[in-house]
């Protein structure tokens, strides 16, 4: 309705700086055209987006969990929980679908930033599920980023896996050198 | 920290163009020199965007400094361009500045006359596009802006225009008596003439009153929508229920016509300006009174004036802090309430997309208004006591959060999501939480003491509020507040309140973090089957007719087994029953069968929906057979998970989506079945699954009309389209139907089962209670059914009509419309 041609403050229901960047990484060294064409098409597979990408959950937070607070903004289409692609326990994100582009955006905008089980959760708009997504893709099945966490995080399994690791090892080593 | 502002913004300036190279220079590692120069557009910007945001500057200082800019380049196309958008974006986006960008754009008028008459050229053009729109809000900003630049006018200025809409609002209320389009322009013009009144301008009383004297008996006569709604239905609560928004203002303005329209709250930067130019010109000169004036742009107003795409209901002024010992909000009858409540209604509704912002704008609230309107930020509510009296100034986050409210309350259903409206209350809370939260518990208070007479679909919006608000913030609360209502019967709307808000807390969260957050009194709410993830299976106790078989089905639907498998143990319940002379032998296989997939697909909503999935042919199959084993469905899914109705009221809604269930059998379940005396009307999950049940009936009720209006639609689908919309609109009317017929009988205390309740007098205290329960829910569905047919009646008012044949060159796009009957449903809005 409004013929504004831009906003007087800053829009809470566009893709993160992640996504955009993530498609930049990937072709740092094609030519720039190219480049330029293909950011293009993939920030325009977001114009139609009813997915969501839900982070920084709780281990421990369940579906009815999610379901109840992001319906607020819609029907739910679909909801994946995102697993360890060892235990296939949860491990701290999902997708949500929404029927319709206008409630992942209300999404963005409403829920995106605030609290589910106590803890603030980031939204951003994705092109939509595939299988194997629900995987973590981190080195020991968990999302990358609980790999190398240094800090203790009780709702995502503590410490960061690897980094647990190294510090148990530096403790040993340190008791076996006594 | 000013220093570090300024070099963000003008990061954020090259950040567009320069997106691909921000990496390029990893291993350029000389320290970054700061920048001096910033081109004059970005300053400026800037200066315009942040425009009477500091309380620290002087907004005159930053009026003059924008126009000088501007004016004294005027040959900087780029410069210009910018000050003109955004002049105007924001007009249209934050309202509360309307009076500073108009001061602006006068001083700008004054130095530079080429450059004030782009800025009135815009806007004009975009007042058009809007009217032609019948955007209305924006018109009504538009207006405002205008009125602010009255001096500038030859003649009359804006009075013309605001009389010709007059005149259309007189020719649509002429028309119906049902008309609403009339009243909200007529509020448009009670909301400008405030705006005119306090700008520079001089001797526009005459008209102004004259206009006044006219929209009188428009905005007296009360409508009868009004009552339809009211925060307070004036059956239960008469003295609650709030007057229209424009009688109100009506009065508000005749209030201050005959006080020499004091209108204190408003701001006149203008008035500030004018002493500095006075030091600096000739003292004899009068700023805004430019020899060379303007015409007023020319408007054109098409008769009849169109509607936009939002429908119109009347507004009622709300306040949660009515009736406090001491006011903290300005009262109706003083006109800062509604000219407060306009403006930051606006800014809320059209900042949905940057909560952020919008709370900020709210804290901010004393910046845009007289410094005198508003006591200190944070002033205690116990330090209002000494500030009342004669000359009263308001607390700045009452009024803030009330507008909120007052969005959150709207009847039939705000713009936005209710989300949007818990969002920004959150963020206010995150911005200023010493100011805040003070204010929402009283907010909250006033809330929970008027629950039993409001409007129930409010009510329940305040629940939904009440446990989501919580949630993100620790779930704390003084529940001592309430220890003594828990002696309440459970069926009084407070005691029913604490249920229904513990419950929706943990769907939230989960049954023992609640429990820790709770006094001791009540703890036993939180019963025992709360706290079990798994209910218990009922077939494991022996003592559960047909437990043997009941087991067997579990075990086979954990297995995954085929139909071939389960059938057998269905047929031997059936004949069972039917030896024991049970009158349908399906329902008590269709408890094991139901229950069963409940059980095995307690872990979560993906289990238990794969076993729907794999059982869904059987569970289609029951419906057809029999009513009565579809009811059971229902009452298994509820049974087994009564203890968390939130997991089953969603599990019902998937079955619905299957159609396993239909909206019918839904409400027969609830309202017949369960009715229990009038008592489930107190169970607030109840409400939520009837409102559900109901809102997915006339969401594609309204994506059928949506489709059935589309344009460039022709016959033959026109016909199907037709026929399918009319058919589907007898299934809402009976679905309207049967709620009334359902709860007629508990509102008027003859319901059977309710009279036979106690001695059969029907007065015991209690009887009451469910009596009220009863008027309510028939108020929010009467409403409901109401405002659908209204709508369909008014998106069929303008489609094309039946029979209509596609012109030969179109065919195409009749084809593209939809093959075979399909309903193809374009973008339907979910309103």
């Amino acid at each position: 309705m409004s013929l504004l041609a831009f906003n007087t403050v800053d829009r809470l229901d566009r893709p993160s700086a992640y996504y955009a960047g993530k498609n930049k990484r990937r072709r740092y060294n094609e030519r720039d055209e190219e480049r330029e064409r293909e950011q293009e098409e993939s920030t325009s597979k977001l114009n139609n987006a009813t997915t969501l990408y839900v982070g920084n959950l709780s281990f421990y937070t369940t579906e009815e969990q999610i379901h109840e607070l992001f319906a607020k903004c819609g029907e739910i289409k679909r909801l994946v929980m995102g697993l360890d692609r060892f235990n296939k326990t949860p491990c701290g994100f999902c997708f949500v679908e929404y029927y319709t582009h206008q409630d992942a955006l209300d999404c963005l905008k409403y829920v995106g930033g605030t609290k589910l089980d106590e803890r603030i959760i980031r939204t951003d708009l994705d092109p939509g599920f595939e299988e194997g997504r629900q995987y973590g893709r981190g080195k020991s099945g968990g999302q990358v980023r609980d790999e190398y966490r240094e800090e203790y995080d009780p709702g995502r399994g503590g410490y960061g896996r690897a980094y647990d690791e190294q510090r148990q090892r530096e403790e040993d080593e340190y008791g076996a050198g006594r | 920290m000013v220093i570090e502002a300024e070099e963000e913004e003008e990061e954020e300036e090259e950040g567009a163009s320069a997106v691909t190279e921000v990496n390029d220079d990893d291993f350029d590692r000389r320290p970054q020199r700061r920048r001096y120069e910033e081109p004059l557009f970005v300053q400026v910007r800037r200066q315009l965007l942040t425009i009477a945001e500091s309380a620290a500057r002087r907004v005159e200082d930053d009026i003059m400094g924008v126009a000088k800019s501007v004016a004294e380049n005027y040959d900087d196309e780029e410069l210009r361009d910018t000050f003109v958008n955004i002049s105007l974006e924001l007009v249209l986006e934050q309202p509360m500045k309307i009076p500073f960008v108009a001061a602006i754009t006068l001083v700008a008028y004054n130095l530079k006359a080429e450059l004030g008459a782009e800025v009135l050229k815009k806007a004009g053009a975009a007042l058009q596009k809007y009217i032609d729109s019948g955007s209305w809000r924006e018109v009504k900003l538009l207006l405002r802006f205008f009125g602010g630049l009255q001096p500038l006018f030859e003649g009359d200025g804006v009075f013309p225009l605001l009389e010709e809409l007059f005149a259309r609002a007189v020719d649509l209320q002429t028309a119906s008596s049902e008309d609403l389009l009339g009243l909200e322009l007529v509020k448009i013009i009670q909301f400008t003439i405030p705006y005119v009144m306090v700008s520079p301008a001089i001797g526009f009383e005459s008209q102004a009153l004259a206009l006044l004297e006219k929209t009188d008996i428009i905005a007296s006569t009360p409508h009868a929508l009004v009552d339809l709604v009211n925060t307070f239905s004036p059956d239960e609560n008469k003295e609650a229920s709030g007057p229209s928004v424009i009688s109100l203002l009506q009065n508000q303005l005749q209030g201050e016509a005959s006080a020499g329209w004091e209108l204190k709250c408003l701001p006149r930067p203008w008035k500030g300006v004018q002493e500095i130019e006075k030091d600096e010109q000739d003292p004899n000169q009068k700023p805004f009174e430019p020899v060379n004036k303007v015409s007023f742009p020319e408007i054109n107003v098409p008769n009849p004036v169109p509607n936009g795409t939002r429908p119109l209901f009347p507004e009622v002024y709300i306040s949660v802090y009515a009736n406090q010992e001491i006011d903290t909000v300005p009262p109706p009858s003083d006109i800062t309430s509604l000219l407060l409540r306009d403006a930051l209604v606006d800014t809320i509704n059209l900042l949905d997309f940057n909560r952020v912002a919008t709370a900020k704008f709210l804290i901010d609230v004393d910046c845009y208004f007289t410094p005198y309107t508003f006591v200190k930020r944070a002033t205690p509510f116990d330090r209002m006591r000494d500030l009342a009296g004669e000359g009263q100034s308001w607390k700045p986050e009452d009024i803030a959060v009330d507008a909120v409210f007052s969005q959150l309350y709207q009847l039939p259903t705000p713009e936005h999501k209710l989300v949007y409206y818990h969002s920004v209350l959150t963020e206010c809370c995150k911005i200023a939480p010493a100011a805040i939260a003070p204010s929402l518990g009283r907010a909250i208070r006033f809330l929970y003491n008027n629950l039993e007479t409001m409007d129930l679909e409010l009510s329940n919006r305040f629940l939904d509020w009440f446990a989501h608000h919580l949630s993100n913030f620790g779930f704390t609360w003084k529940w001592s507040e309430w220890v003594d209502d828990l002696d309440l019967p459970a069926i009084h709307p407070k005691l029913a309140f604490v249920h229904g808000a513990l419950d929706k807390e943990i769907r939230l969260s989960f049954a023992q973090r609640i429990k820790g957050t709770l006094l001791e009194q009540y703890i036993p709410l939180i019963t025992e089957g709360k706290e079990k993830d798994t209910p218990e299976f009922k077939y494991l106790s022996e003592m559960t007719p047909y437990s043997k078989e009941g087991q067997e089905i579990m075990q086979l639907i954990r297995k995954k087994a085929g139909d071939e498998e389960i059938q057998p143990v269905i047929a031997s319940i059936e004949e069972q029953a039917q030896s024991l002379g049970v009158e349908d032998p399906k329902i008590p296989s269709t408890d094991a069968l139901v229950t069963s997939i409940c059980f095995v697909g307690s872990k979560s909503l993906s289990h238990v929906l794969s076993c729907i999935e794999r059982n869904k042919d059987r569970l289609l199959a029951i419906g057809p057979v029999s009513e009565r084993a579809r009811c059971q469905i229902i009452t298994s899914v509820m049974e087994y998970w009564s203890d968390q109705p939130g997991i089953a009221i969603n599990i019902i809604d998937k079955l619905l989506n299957y159609t396993i269930i239909s909206p019918l059998s839904v409400l027969e379940w609830a309202l017949s079945e369960s009715l229990d005396a009038g008592t489930v009307l107190a169970k607030s999950h109840i409400y939520e699954m009837i409102s559900a049940t109901v809102g997915k009936v006339t969401n594609r009720m309204r994506q059928i009309v949506a489709a059935r209006t589309q344009s460039g639609l022709y016959e033959p689908q026109l016909s199907v389209l037709d026929e399918t919309l009319a058919r589907e609109r007898v299934e809402m009317q009976t679905l309207f139907r049967f709620i009334e017929d359902a709860i007629v009988s508990v509102a008027s205390g003859s319901n059977d089962e309710l009279m036979e309740r106690g001695d059969g007098s029907g007065d015991l205290p209690e009887d009451a209670i469910i009596r009220q329960w009863g008027r309510r829910w028939l108020r929010v569905f009467r409403r409901k059914g109401a405002v659908e047919e209204a709508f369909i009646t008014d998106a069929l008012a303008n489609a094309t009509p039946v029979g209509t044949a596609a012109p030969p060159a179109q065919t195409d796009a009749a084809e593209d419309a939809g093959d075979d009957g399909d309903i193809k449903i374009a973008d339907a809005d979910e309103q």
